[in-house]
C-alpha cells in the first residue's frame, strides 16, 4: 500500500474523482496535510446538492422503481446539471409523495368503515335506536367514535371538566369505541380543540338507519368496493407516472453515479488557489495504471507523488481484504470479528482450512453432508455471497464421512476409510488436544510474525502470547506428554516453563506504573492466568472429538428408536431423525467451531482493528448472479 | 447474578461515580473561572482551541458533554436486566426527543438541512430516533409520516392530525413531552411494589411531578387554556400529582390558588416563588435533593444508578452553562442566574414570562 498525493488544477477535480473512482483503487485520506495554506473546499454547494437530490431518489425508490444507471459514457456532471436533476427530482418527489398520501387515506377510510362495521354491529345487540343517536339534538351533544385506547382515561377526566360525560363501549386494536354526551353549545370550541388533540375519529352513522341490516350492509359493501376501485385507479397511476418518469429517472440515477465519487472523496481533498490536492491510499501494483489512466484522462497536468507508509501512519493504512469467491463467506465471518490491521497476515484463508477440517471432523456423514451442499447450492440465489459456505462444509463433511465410513448413520453401507469416531474415542480426544498443541502454536506464531511485521518487536517477544508464551506453551506441552509418557515432567521443559514464567514476570514489572502492591497482585494474577489460560484454551479442543462421537451417538439412538417401529415408522423415524440431526447438530458445531475461531485463535493472533480498503468507486448494478 | 449481588455491583459502581459530583460550593467557584481554567478543570481543551465560532463551540463542548453522560449511562445499564435497563434508557431518550423537536421545528421553519443536522446531537444506538429516514424528510407532515412508521407510530399519528389542523409546532412539542412522561411513568407502574419501585416511584414521580407543575402553570395561565384542554397535557404522577389531585388543580382560576393547593413539600418549596423562572429555579433544586437523597440513603441500585444519572446531567448542564457564559461574555450576574445560584427576578409578567 502506498501514500499518494496528487496534484491537480481545480477546474480537473471532478474529473479526477471520475478518474480515481473508475479505476477502482484508491482510498480516499481526510487527514489535514501539513502545508497550513491548503485548505478543505469552501464551496459545498455540489456536494448539499448532490446530498440532496441522492435522498429524493432514494425516496421515490421507495414508490416507484427507478431504472439502473447508464455508465457506458463516463464523463463529468457539471453543477448546473446538477442542480437541474435535483430540482425535477424534487418535484418528481411532491407527486410520488401525493401519490403516497392518496394511498394512506385510502387506507384510513377503509380501517374507519371497518370501525364503523363493528360499531354497528355491537349497537345492534344492544338494541338501541340508531336514528335517535344520529338526529341533531337542541340541549345534547352527542359524539359516537374512535379514540386511541391509551387516550381513553385522559379524555374522560378532561372531558368531565367539561361537562360531557364518555362511555366506552367496544375495544378493538388499539383503538376504543366510545361515546361522547354532554350540554349542547356551551363549550364548542374547547370540546372540539380537545377531541382533536385525544385523536377522535367521530365514526358517520349511515343514512337510514330504519332500513333493513341487509340494506345497511350492501351501502357498506358499496362503500368498500368505492374504496377498492379508488385504490385500484391509484394503483394504475403510480404504474402510469413510473412509466413517464423511467427515463427521466434513469438520466438521474446516471448523473448522481458520476457525481458521486467527487462527493465521496470530499473530506480528502484540499485547495489553495488554483490548486487542488487528493490524498489517498492506493494498493503499489495499481499504481503505475492509475497513473496512466490520469494521464489519458486529465486535460491539464498534475502531480502524482507516492511514498511508502509511515510506522506511526501504520494504524490508518488500509487492508485490501480477500476477494476470492469461494473465501467470500468465510471472510464475511473474518470480518464479523474485524479487520486486519496493515501488515499483517489475513488470517481468512486460515480460517477457512481450519474451519473446515473441524466442522467435517464434527459433522462427519456422507448424507448429512451431501444434504448441507445441495441444499446450499439449490437455494443458492437467496443465500447469495454466502452459499460457498454451505457447499463447502457440507463437502467436508462428505469427505469426513468417507474417512468415518458413515452415511445418514448407517455404518454398513460404505467401508471407512480409517475408523468410527466412537470405535476408539480415548484416540479421538487425544488427536484433538494434538490438533489444540497445533492450533494454539499457529496461532501464537502468526501472533508474533504480526507484531515484528508492524514493528513491534519487544510485544512480539514478551508480549501476550509472544514468543516468550509460545516457548513456555510449548515446554508445558513437551512436559505434559513426557509426564503422560513415563511419570515425569522432565527437567529441560520444567527449566523452561520457569524461565518463560520468570521473564514474563519481570517483563510485566518493569511494564508496570502502578504502586509496589498493585504491581505484586498484577504480575501474580497475570503469571497464574498465563498458565491456567493455556491449558484450558487446549482442553477447549476436546470439543472437536466430543461432538464427532456426539454425532455418531445421535445417530445410533435415532436407527435404535427407528428398530422399534414397523416398516413405515421405520422409515419415517429415520427420515425424521436424520432431520433433527442435520438441524440441531449443524447449528450446535458451526457455533462451536466459530466459537473456537474467535477465542482460541483470532483473539490470540488477530488484532482486528485494522481498516478495511474501501476504494472511492462508481455504484455499479449488481451483476446478476 | 444474585437481586443483592446484582445491586452491590450497581451500587459499588454508582457510589464511585458520585464522587465526582459537583457541590453547591463547585458551582460557585466554577461561575469565577475564566475560560482556560473551565478549559484545563473538564479537559475541554482540544475543543476550545478549535477555531470556529463561539455558537459552533458551544455545540461542540454540548455534544462532547451529552457523550461522556451517556457513555456512563452505558457503563451502569450493562448489568441491569431488561426491565430496569429499559427504564433508564426511556430516561435517557430525552435526548433522541431533543433531537426530533429540533427536526420538526427545523422542518417547521423550512430551514437548511445541514444547519438542522448541525444542531442534532450525535447518540449513540440505544437512544438515538431509529429511522435514517428521519434525516431525508422535506417537510414536518413528511416527518411525522416517517415517524409513523416506527415505534412513535400513535404519537405521530396525533401529532399529524393537529399539526395538519393547526399548523404550529406547540401541540406537537406538547405531544412528544406528554408521551415522554407518560412513557416513564407507565415503566414504573411495572416495577410491582417493592424497596425498588417505591424508591424509583420518588425519583420518577418527581420529575413527572415538576413537568406538570410548569405544564398546568403555563397552558393554564399564559396560554390560557381551559381546565378541561390543560388537563389533557398533564401526565398523573406515579408521585403526588395524581389523576384527581390534577383535576382538582387545573380547576383553580388563579396560579397562587395553585401552589397554595399543591401537596406538602411542593407547596413549600414553590411558595412566594413569583415567577415561572423562579419555580422552574426552584422545581430543579428540589428535583437535585430528591436525587441527592436516593443515592444516599437508597439502597435499589437502580434508583441510586438514576438518581446519579440525574445529577450528573444537572452538573453537565453547569459545565455547560459556564462555558456558554464565557463564550458569550455574560456578565457575572447572568451567568449566577443562569446557574441558579440567584432567585429569579423576571422584569416580564406572569404571562409574558411563560
Amino acid at each position: 500500500m502506498r501514500h499518494v498525493r496528487l496534484l491537480v488544477l481545480r477546474e480537473d477535480l471532478p474529473q479526477a474523482s471520475l478518474t480515481l473512482a473508475d479505476t477502482e483503487s484508491f482510498h480516499p485520506d481526510p487527514r489535514a496535510p501539513q502545508e497550513q495554506r491548503l485548505t478543505p473546499l469552501e464551496d459545498c454547494r455540489y456536494q448539499k446538492l448532490y446530498q440532496q437530490a441522492r435522498s429524493r431518489l432514494d425516496k421515490i425508490r421507495q414508490v416507484i422503481p427507478v431504472p439502473d444507471a447508464d455508465l457506458r459514457e463516463i464523463r463529468v456532471v457539471p453543477l448546473e446539471e446538477l442542480s437541474e436533476t435535483n430540482a425535477w427530482l424534487g418535484e418528481a418527489w411532491e407527486s410520488c409523495l401525493q401519490h403516497q398520501e392518496r394511498s394512506r387515506k385510502l387506507a384510513e377510510q377503509a380501517r374507519l368503515l371497518e370501525e364503523q362495521e363493528a360499531a354497528l354491529a355491537n349497537f345492534s345487540e344492544l338494541h338501541v335506536d340508531l336514528g335517535a343517536l344520529r338526529a341533531h339534538k337542541r340541549f345534547l351533544d352527542l359524539f359516537i367514535g374512535v379514540v386511541p385506547r391509551e387516550n381513553v382515561d385522559r379524555l374522560q377526566g378532561a372531558l368531565g371538566l367539561a361537562g360531557h360525560l364518555l362511555f366506552k363501549y367496544m375495544e378493538r386494536g388499539g383503538n376504543a369505541h366510545v361515546v361522547i354526551a354532554g350540554p349542547a353549545g356551551e363549550r364548542e370550541t374547547e370540546l372540539q380543540s380537545l377531541l382533536a388533540t385525544a385523536g377522535f375519529t367521530a365514526i358517520p352513522l349511515p343514512q337510514g338507519l330504519d332500513d333493513s341490516p341487509e340494506a345497511i350492509q350492501a351501502e357498506q359493501r358499496a362503500e368498500r368496493e368505492h374504496i377498492e376501485r379508488a385504490r385500484r385507479e391509484l394503483e394504475q397511476e403510480v404504474e402510469a407516472c413510473a412509466a413517464s418518469f423511467r427515463d427521466r429517472l434513469a438520466r438521474a440515477e446516471t448523473v448522481l453515479t458520476l457525481a458521486e465519487p467527487f462527493v465521496t472523496l470530499d473530506p480528502a481533498i484540499r485547495s489553495a488557489g488554483h490548486l487542488a490536492c487528493i490524498a489517498g491510499w492506493v494498493p503499489a501494483e495499481a499504481l503505475p495504471r492509475l497513473e496512466r489512466r490520469l494521464e489519458q484522462t486529465l486535460p491539464h497536468p498534475f502531480s502524482m507523488e507516492s511514498r511508502k507508509p509511515r510506522s506511526d501512519e501504520r494504524p490508518l493504512v488500509p487492508s485490501v481484504p480477500v476477494r476470492h469467491r469461494l473465501l467470500a463467506p468465510f471472510a464475511m465471518l473474518v470480518k464479523q470479528y474485524g479487520v486486519p490491521r496493515y501488515g499483517e497476515i489475513d488470517p481468512t484463508f486460515l480460517f477457512t482450512i481450519t474451519f473446515l477440517l473441524m466442522f467435517g471432523t464434527m459433522f462427519g456423514d456422507v448424507g448429512h453432508g451431501g444434504v448441507l451442499a445441495l441444499l446450499a447450492w439449490l437455494f443458492r440465489r437467496k443465500l447469495g455471497r454466502f452459499y460457498p459456505f454451505g457447499v463447502l462444509a457440507g463437502l467436508s463433511s462428505v469427505v469426513f464421512g468417507f474417512v468415518f465410513g458413515s452415511v445418514f448413520g448407517y455404518k454398513d453401507i460404505l467401508p471407512a476409510l480409517w475408523m468410527s469416531p466412537l470405535y476408539d474415542p480415548i484416540l479421538m480426544l487425544q488427536l484433538a488436544l494434538g490438533w489444540g498443541v497445533l492450533f494454539l502454536t499457529l496461532a501464537c506464531s502468526l501472533t508474533i510474525y504480526n507484531r515484528f511485521a508492524v514493528g513491534e518487536h519487544i510485544a512480539a517477544v514478551f508480549g501476550h502470547h509472544g514468543l516468550v508464551n509460545l516457548v513456555f506453551y510449548l515446554a508445558l506441552v513437551w512436559g505434559g506428554v513426557s509426564l503422560g509418557a513415563t511419570g515425569a515432567f522432565g527437567l529441560v521443559p520444567a527449566a523452561l516453563v520457569i524461565a518463560a514464567l520468570a521473564a514474563l514476570a519481570v517483563y510485566n514489572w518493569f511494564h508496570l506504573d502502578s504502586p509496589i502492591g498493585e504491581k505484586i497482585l498484577v504480575v501474580l494474577i497475570e503469571t497464574l492466568e498465563t498458565v491456567i489460560g493455556y491449558i484450558s484454551n487446549t482442553l477447549s479442543f476436546l470439543r472437536v472429538a466430543a461432538f464427532s462421537i456426539n454425532h455418531v451417538a445421535l445417530a445410533i439412538a435415532v436407527l435404535t428408536l427407528a428398530g422399534m417401529m414397523g416398516a413405515v415408522g421405520h422409515v419415517l423415524m429415520v427420515i425424521f431423525g436424520n432431520i433433527f440431526v442435520i438441524v440441531l447438530e449443524g447449528v450446535i458445531v458451526t457455533i462451536q467451531v466459530m466459537r473456537l475461531q474467535y477465542f482460541e485463535g483470532f483473539s490470540r493472533y488477530f488484532s482486528a482493528d485494522g481498516r478495511e480498503f474501501a476504494p472511492v468507486r462508481l455504484r455499479r448494478p449488481p451483476r446478476p448472479a | 447474578m444474585t437481586s443483592a449481588a446484582h445491586n452491590a455491583y450497581l451500587n459499588t459502581r454508582v457510589a464511585a461515580k458520585a464522587t465526582q459530583l459537583f457541590s453547591l460550593d463547585d458551582v460557585r467557584r466554577f461561575s469565577l473561572l475564566s475560560l482556560g481554567e473551565i478549559a484545563q478543570e473538564f479537559v475541554l481543551g482540544s475543543i476550545l482551541e478549535e477555531t470556529g465560532s463561539a455558537r459552533a463551540k458551544g455545540r461542540a463542548v454540548e455534544q462532547a458533554l451529552i457523550q461522556v453522560l451517556l457513555e456512563e449511562l452505558a457503563q451502569l445499564v450493562r448489568p441491569m436486566n431488561h426491565e430496569e435497563r429499559g427504564l433508564v434508557l426511556a430516561w435517557a431518550r430525552k435526548f433522541a426527543l431533543f433531537n426530533l423537536k429540533t427536526l420538526l421545528r427545523g422542518k417547521i421553519r423550512q430551514l437548511d438541512p445541514q444547519e438542522i443536522r448541525e444542531n442534532l446531537y450525535d447518540l449513540p444506538p440505544q437512544v438515538r430516533l431509529s429511522n435514517e429516514d428521519l434525516f431525508r424528510v422535506e417537510s414536518a407532515v413528511e416527518l411525522l409520516r416517517c415517524l409513523e412508521g416506527g415505534p412513535l407510530t400513535l404519537l405521530a399519528r396525533q401529532a399529524r392530525e393537529i399539526y395538519e389542523k393547526r399548523q404550529e409546532s406547540f401541540a406537537l412539542e406538547a405531544a412528544i413531552d406528554q408521551r415522554y412522561y407518560a412513557e416513564l411513568a407507565r415503566r414504573v407502574a411495572r416495577l410491582g411494589d417493592g424497596k425498588a419501585a417505591r424508591q424509583m416511584r420518588v425519583l420518577i414521580g418527581s420529575l413527572v411531578d415538576h413537568a406538570n407543575v410548569l405544564w398546568l402553570l403555563r397552558f393554564r395561565f399564559a396560554y390560557r387554556l381551559s381546565p378541561s384542554e390543560t388537563f389533557y397535557q398533564l401526565v398523573p404522577s406515579p408521585h403526588l400529582l395524581y389523576r384527581q389531585r390534577l383535576l382538582d388543580l387545573v380547576s383553580l382560576d388563579d396560579e397562587v390558588k395553585v401552589i397554595a393547593a399543591l401537596p406538602g413539600s411542593l407547596r413549600e418549596v414553590l411558595t412566594g416563588s413569583g415567577n415561572l423562572m423562579e419555580i422552574q429555579r426552584r422545581l430543579g433544586m428540589h428535583g437535585s435533593e430528591i436525587a441527592r437523597d436516593v443515592l444516599r440513603h437508597g439502597e435499589c441500585g437502580l434508583a441510586r444508578a438514576l438518581a446519579y444519572l440525574m445529577l450528573r446531567e444537572t452538573d453537565q448542564r453547569v459545565v455547560f452553562t459556564v462555558v456558554q457564559s464565557q463564550l458569550l461574555n455574560l456578565p457575572a450576574y447572568y451567568v449566577e442566574l443562569a446557574l441558579g445560584l440567584q432567585p429569579s427576578i423576571c422584569v416580564h409578567q406572569w404571562q409574558e414570562a411563560a
